[in-house]
């Protein structure tokens, strides 16, 4: 009697295991960075001989810096604060052509000046079709390297529809040699009611610079998958790479100075090593994802 | 006086049925994570994190037989400890604990010793693992013997320390998840912790165990 009870246990055990698909918990939360996302680039204004004239005036710049909302929509989750890069591109007449670069969105703009001591006063619109879009009015001081202003969504229902910013003259260019200088600060959005806490980015993530090393599996296998994320990630931020995802938006906008948002898709600017280390950290940090936290190695 | 027999009795099987449901649950869990790697993938889960070492056909070879074969020493659990399955059909428990020897020393034993000098964590782990597969195999070769010299008490203890380890499949698994939930440590800093808790701790229980069964 017992016998046939225990092996029926067993043998049931083995039927309900075959018959569970195992199921590799696979939250792609941390895909983003690779695929161009080309869909929002509408055509960027290109280099004419009026850049060369713009660039002559000392104007033909990246102007970066905070991307502050003003106006908002707390019930709709808005983002404080990201990294605006406001690109001059050319002038044609009284007709200054721009785009901007900021939070994975590349839009171009288009609008008039007036130039009054070395000054200029700039209102631009975005060109309309995207939900996004506005009007920057803003000042330029090409002397001291400066514009600001405010932004002004078309549509004011958004999360955030007014925002200011104070933007400094800075020149982008690709330095593998740029680190993370290591400070920790909280994951965005990762707040913990349970534990009063914030996830937190550990040194880790700025310890070694994936641009220059050859990682090796020993480099990374003791890493928390976050600061993996942040390692990686750090190689696309020194390519100028504009963030869609909005954890590493955060670390990268708010707390690493020399970040500049340039493009939407930084794909074919990797270096071979920074290719290699991108798929032996991707790799890690699947492995951490999914197996981390459960029952397993 | 009768009813005070019956419901001890049926307290006894209600704490076996509750062990081995629990242990049915973890076997589960055991042949879940087995069947990642079925048919044969060197891509996935913990192989996913030794590609430096899958690329050596001993390494490969060794990790395969292990995971298939391992997990049948587990279902040695359901009839070797049964002192009334042993005595109603003694040929059973021979046939069965000959099954669990065999796979133990020319299986999943020198398969776990050889993945062991590879295993994660570094020198600790690595140590801690090829002593789990060498101790594992010693206790499962001096209880055949025993039995063999019908040193029957002897047997059942050196019986009793081997499945400990290979209990440690399950056991090492379950402190990674405890550790995991409450430290939240970095994910090799847990691996050289365990590769020591998952099986020493077992032996310390085994030898409470055979204390107490050889006291009664």
């Amino acid at each position: 009697m017992k016998v046939k009870f225990l092996c029926i246990i067993a043998l049931s055990a083995i039927l309900f295991a075959c018959n569970t698909p195992v199921t590799e918990s696979e939250k792609n939360g941390s895909e983003q960075s690779r695929k161009s996302e080309s869909e929002d680039s509408t055509h960027v204004p290109l280099a004419t001989e009026k850049k060369v004239e713009l660039k002559r005036e000392g104007i033909f710049m990246f102007y970066v810096g905070a991307f502050e909302a003003k106006k908002m929509d707390t019930k709709k989750n808005p983002m404080l604060e990201n990294k605006i890069n406001i690109a001059l591109d050319s002038i044609s007449g009284d007709v200054i052509y721009g785009h901007s670069v900021v939070a994975g969105n590349i839009r171009p703009f288009q609008g008039t000046f007036n130039l009054k001591d070395g000054m200029y006063t700039v209102v631009a619109k975005e060109p309309g079709d995207n939900k996004y879009d506005g009007v920057f009015t803003f000042t330029l001081s090409p002397d001291n390297g400066t514009l600001n202003g405010v932004w002004t969504s078309n549509d004011k229902k958004l999360a955030v529809s007014e925002r200011s910013y104070d933007l400094k003259k800075t020149e982008f260019k690709y330095d593998p040699s740029l680190e993370l200088d290591g400070t920790y600060s909280e994951v965005y959005n990762s707040y913990n009611a349970k534990t009063e806490q914030h996830e937190q980015i550990t040194d880790d993530a700025g310890k070694l610079n994936a641009s220059q090393v050859e990682l090796t599996s020993k480099d990374v296998e003791n890493m928390y998958r976050r600061d993996l994320e942040i390692m990686r990630n750090a190689i696309y931020a020194r390519h100028g790479y504009s963030f869609k995802n909005r954890e590493m938006r955060y670390f990268f906008d708010t707390q690493v100075a020399w970040y500049i948002p340039v493009s939407t898709d930084v794909t074919a600017e990797l270096t071979d090593l920074e290719k290699k280390n991108i798929e032996l950290i991707k790799r890690y940090e699947k492995h951490a994802e999914s197996y981390y936290d459960v029952y397993g190695r | 006086m009768m009813l005070g027999l019956s419901t001890l009795k049926n307290k006894r099987k209600y704490s076996l049925l509750v062990l081995l449901s629990v242990y049915t649950y973890f076997l589960w869990l055991m042949i879940r994570i087995t069947l990642q790697y079925f048919p044969a993938h060197d891509d996935v889960a913990f192989l996913s994190i030794k590609q430096d070492y899958v690329g050596m056909w001993h390494y490969k070879l060794a990790f395969f037989i292990h995971v298939f074969s391992a997990i049948f020493v587990l279902l040695a659990g359901y009839t070797q400890f049964s002192e009334s399955l042993r005595k109603k059909n003694p040929k059973m428990h021979r046939r069965l604990g000959w099954f669990y020897v065999i796979v133990t020393l020319f299986f999943a034993g020198p398969s776990g010793l050889i993945i062991g000098i590879y295993a994660n964590g570094g020198t600790s782990s690595q140590i801690a693992f090829c002593l789990l597969a060498f101790l594992w195999m010693l206790f499962t070769l001096m209880a055949v013997i025993q039995a063999m010299r019908r040193q029957m008490s002897s047997h059942r203890a050196w019986m009793i320390r081997s499945f400990a380890l290979a209990l440690s499949a399950i056991t090492l698994r379950a402190w990674k998840y405890i550790l995991v939930a409450l430290f939240h440590p970095k994910p090799m800093d847990v691996y050289q912790i365990v590769a020591w808790l998952g099986w020493t701790l077992n032996l310390v229980v085994a030898e409470i165990i055979i204390i107490k069964k050889i006291r009664s």
